[in-house]
């Protein structure tokens, strides 16, 4: 039962990740800065719980406005830079992020012993859910909450003239431009919202895990990131969720019967699904949440102006 | 004067795209730019938009001066325009695609969060009514990378028009359209000037241009080198030797003298 | 600061604008894809690792004779190249680039793990040459191997120039780099041209990944990330599809990582490597020499 509500646990925290992919993605923008901002959030979260006797719903919090702040920082130059190069920006800033806590030092005593990030060593005793009673089944509960919520209101986001003017601006930004849209406003924006995401989904994560280094946010979490809005398909929200669940579900399971080859076939798997179904699992197109009306008329003079 | 073009010169370097070009649009009329390929009507346009800036000069609507704004403040103005290789929004429908385009004056008084996160507000009364307009009522669900070719040029202009702009300004919208086709555009846009729109007008179509404009600007490498009622710049001699070629005759008058 | 220090920082330049070759070799790779397709093929650095390794594998089996080894690492990477460009670009849509580059990282990580696998993570020792020679130019010491190494690269570059510029090949490679359509209307199969592009760029990964593991002197698994980084730099800094930028851009980085080690060691090095892509992506982001071909 345990290994199940693990499961449940790193589905939950990597469909936050993929989230926070998603909403950039939106807007035309790959980036695989997320697991970069995953890690500052994972960081800043544990130090607040360990370091500085935080709970954990403040710790999360302060991990996300932190990220997202880093993300707006991180926004504005990466308008400047298109397409194929802006994968090759964010990649070099994950990778920044990365060595930067692998040079990380700074440990405080609290309750008699050294608590705090140690360069190469990682982030040791970040034991706010052990601490405090938390059962395995509650912070699974507690992760999936905090999903439902996020999700909930990008649900609300997609379905509302933000998400078509998100799309719009993914689509083409010079007409986006010429209808009135800020591009700097909305691209940043959506990257500042991802980060934050992001940061949420790293503050949980380091409370999940109870030690973290520097290791696991490389650019293999980054592609995972990404994967997942891109399998999933940007038509919903729904789309990524269901790509988490197929990616770490298949990988658990695939790891029973395969060892430890499941790198590989998530490599496999990843190159397969883009030649057979590029535009994601779910596609492109979103679905609407009211119902068309009946059309006004059937009858419609054929094809001229 | 509703958009008034001040000396505006747009230089790329040695080329002079746009050279000291002056224009101003009365309020309601329908105002043609025509000019050979390559004259500069593009690139007017742009200027305007704001997607260039101006080596000099200054573009200014109703008296406020544009010149310096941003291109989607501009839309806030009642700047609005199509582009002459159609540029939709192809993973949104018909009706979304009016509905990420109001950012008209008017629009943006509404409170932010009631613009932008009220759900259902693609089924509202405007979107309902441009619609209806542009003869796209039956196709609001349908994917803008699913329409027909006329559909998807009816759509733009509704798209345009979507901001409630004061100025339209049209990149050859009968580009590849046939005589019939023209003269169902000649209509809207007819229908577009009776809303109170302000229409500048780029066409290579002279069918369209004479038959519907009130008053029409040439270009010819950059500056204009005429202006008047389509019937003044039909006769004007300038006006034939840029489309025909006026160098040719003066070689060979003076080789045959 | 002293003369032994400004020593130093001849050695350490000299050193790393030698090592920079292989840097502009995979930097041209990449660049050769991106000009023929407008597409990165991410899974391109691990290609060269993963073709290096054949030609270890002459190495340990047969002990061949370190050329025989740097061709089969060469050629290996070539086959390696044109089965991932079978695999992430042939089939995948051409208005939808997010797929194939998404296939592209989903190569680099099968055959990351693939060669993990067979290696068991171990690094290997890998045939050098002229390891013990070295040439002293007053203070300066110029390695031999380095100079090897160098001489290596600017051959292939040689070579690749003379392919680009003297062959009907070359010829229809630039032709489908400016215009691919207007390319096949010309009755140019695009298709095969993308797919020898994908060979020589492969080749030529595989002679740096030979050259890096050569001057290095081992082999490990490692190198493929590094050297996929190092190469995206060096085409962001000497401009996407520009070869003589990624030539510059390649010894620039070469030299740069170097002097950086010297001046803050091992691992502060690559944060500061990381941070000049930044800059230069973010103030100067069509690369040093902003070209910005624009074609349909």
């Amino acid at each position: 039962m345990d290994f199940y509500l693990g499961l449940l646990q790193i589905i939950g925290v990597h469909t936050l990740l993929g989230l926070s992919a998603y909403v950039v993605l939106l807007t035309g923008q790959v980036s695989m800065a997320q697991a970069g901002f995953y890690a500052i959030g994972a960081y800043v979260a544990a130090m607040c719980t360990a370091m500085f006797g935080f709970h954990i719903l403040p710790a999360i919090l302060v991990a996300g406005l932190v990220t997202a702040f880093v993300a707006c920082i991180v926004g504005f130059p990466a308008l400047r830079v298109k397409g194929l190069m802006l994968v090759v920006a964010t990649l070099a800033f994950g990778e920044m992020v990365r060595m930067f806590f692998f040079n990380f030092t700074w440990r405080i005593e609290r309750g008699g012993e050294l608590v705090g990030p140690n360069g190469a060593e990682g982030f040791r005793a970040i034991r706010f859910f052990p601490e405090n009673g938390w059962e395995t089944g509650d912070v699974t509960v507690f992760i999936w909450c905090v999903v439902a919520v996020i999700m909930a209101v990008l649900w609300w986001v997609d379905n509302s003239r933000a998400g078509a003017v998100l799309r719009a601006v993914g689509h083409d930004e010079t007409a986006a431009q010429s209808i009135g849209l800020n591009l700097t406003a909305i691209k940043v924006g959506a990257m500042t919202a991802g980060g934050m995401i992001a940061g949420m989904g790293g503050g949980i994560y380091a409370h999940t895990v109870t030690h973290i280094e520097h290791l696991v946010f490389g650019v293999l979490l980054a592609t995972f990131a990404i994967a997942y809005p891109i399998l999933g398909g940007l038509g919903s929200v729904f789309g990524t969720v269901i790509a988490v669940v197929f990616i770490q579900g298949f990988l658990v399971e695939g790891l029973r019967f395969m060892g430890e080859w499941r790198s590989i076939l998530f490599g496999a798997l990843i190159v397969l699904a883009m030649n057979f179904r590029p535009t994601g699992l779910l596609g492109e197109r979103m679905p609407r949440l009211f119902k068309p009306r009946p059309s006004e008329s059937k009858l419609e003079p054929k094809g001229a102006e | 004067m509703m958009l008034t073009l001040d000396n505006l010169s747009k230089h790329f370097g040695g080329v002079r795209a746009v050279d000291d070009v002056s224009l101003a649009l009365k309020e309601g009329e329908i105002f043609g730019l025509i000019g050979p390929n390559g004259s500069g009507k593009s690139t007017t346009v742009n200027l305007i938009t704001g997607l260039y800036t101006p080596t000099s000069g200054t573009v200014s609507l109703n008296g406020r001066d544009l010149t310096a704004m941003p291109q989607h403040a501009r839309t806030s103005q009642g700047v609005a325009r199509t582009f002459q290789n159609i540029r939709l929004f192809g993973n949104l429908t018909v009706a979304q695609n009016l509905w990420v385009a109001q950012n008209g004056h008017e629009q943006r008084r509404q409170h932010f969060v009631s613009r932008w996160f009220r759900p259902g507000g693609e089924h509202s009364g405007d979107i309902e009514e441009l619609l209806t307009f542009s003869r796209l009522a039956s196709k609001r669900d349908v994917l803008a990378s699913n329409l027909s070719f006329g559909e998807m040029r009816r759509l733009e202009m509704a798209r345009a028009l979507a901001s409630n702009p004061r100025v339209l300004l049209l990149d050859e919208p009968a580009a590849g359209a046939s005589l019939d086709d023209a003269e169902l555009l000649a209509e809207r846009i007819r229908a577009v000037r009776d809303r109170g729109v302000t229409v500048l007008l780029i066409e290579h179509m002279m069918e369209l241009v004479m038959g519907i404009t009130d008053r029409i600007a040439v270009l010819n490498f950059g500056r204009k080198i005429a202006e008047g009622t389509p019937a003044q710049v039909q006769d004007h001699p300038e006006v034939r030797a840029a489309y025909l070629g006026g160098g040719h005759d003066e070689k060979m008058e003076k080789a045959s003298a | 600061m002293d003369y032994f220090f400004f020593l130093d920082l001849i050695q350490f330049t000299v050193d790393g604008l030698l090592f920079g070759t292989t840097y502009a070799l995979i930097g041209i790779g990449f660049t050769l894809i991106f000009g023929v397709m407008r597409k990165l093929n991410l899974a391109y650095g691990a290609a060269a690792l993963a073709g290096t390794y054949i030609g270890l594998v002459m190495f340990l089996t047969f002990d061949a004779h370190p050329a025989i080894v740097f061709l089969a690492s060469a050629i290996g990477s070539g086959l390696i190249g044109l089965v991932v460009y079978l695999c992430c670009f042939r089939f995948t849509p051409e208005n939808y680039p997010m797929a194939s580059l998404l296939a592209s990282v989903g190569m680099l990580l099968f055959i990351d793990e693939v060669v993990i696998h067979a290696s068991h993570g171990l690094p290997y020792p890998y045939p050098s040459v002229f390891r013990d020679a070295i040439i002293e130019i007053g203070d300066v010491w110029v390695r031999g191997d380095l100079l090897f190494v160098f001489f290596m690269c600017v051959v292939a570059m040689g070579i690749l120039f003379w392919l680009l510029y003297r062959t009907p090949l070359g010829l229809a490679t630039r032709a489908v780099s400016q215009q691919p359509r207007a390319a096949q209307l010309c009755g140019i199969d695009v298709t095969r041209v993308n797919m020898m592009t994908f060979g020589i760029a492969g080749v030529l990964g595989g002679i740096a990944g030979a050259m890096t593991a050569a001057a290095v002197g081992v082999l490990s698994p490692v190198i493929a990330m590094g050297l996929t980084v190092k190469g995206l730099i060096v085409v962001v800094i000497g401009g996407l599809g520009f070869i003589p930028g990624a030539i510059i851009a390649g010894l620039l980085v070469g030299a740069a990582e170097n002097i950086f080690l010297l001046l803050r060691g091992v691992t502060e090095r690559d944060i500061y490597v990381m941070l000049l892509l930044f800059i230069f992506l973010t103030l100067r982001p069509g690369g040093l020499f902003g070209n910005a071909q624009s074609r349909d």
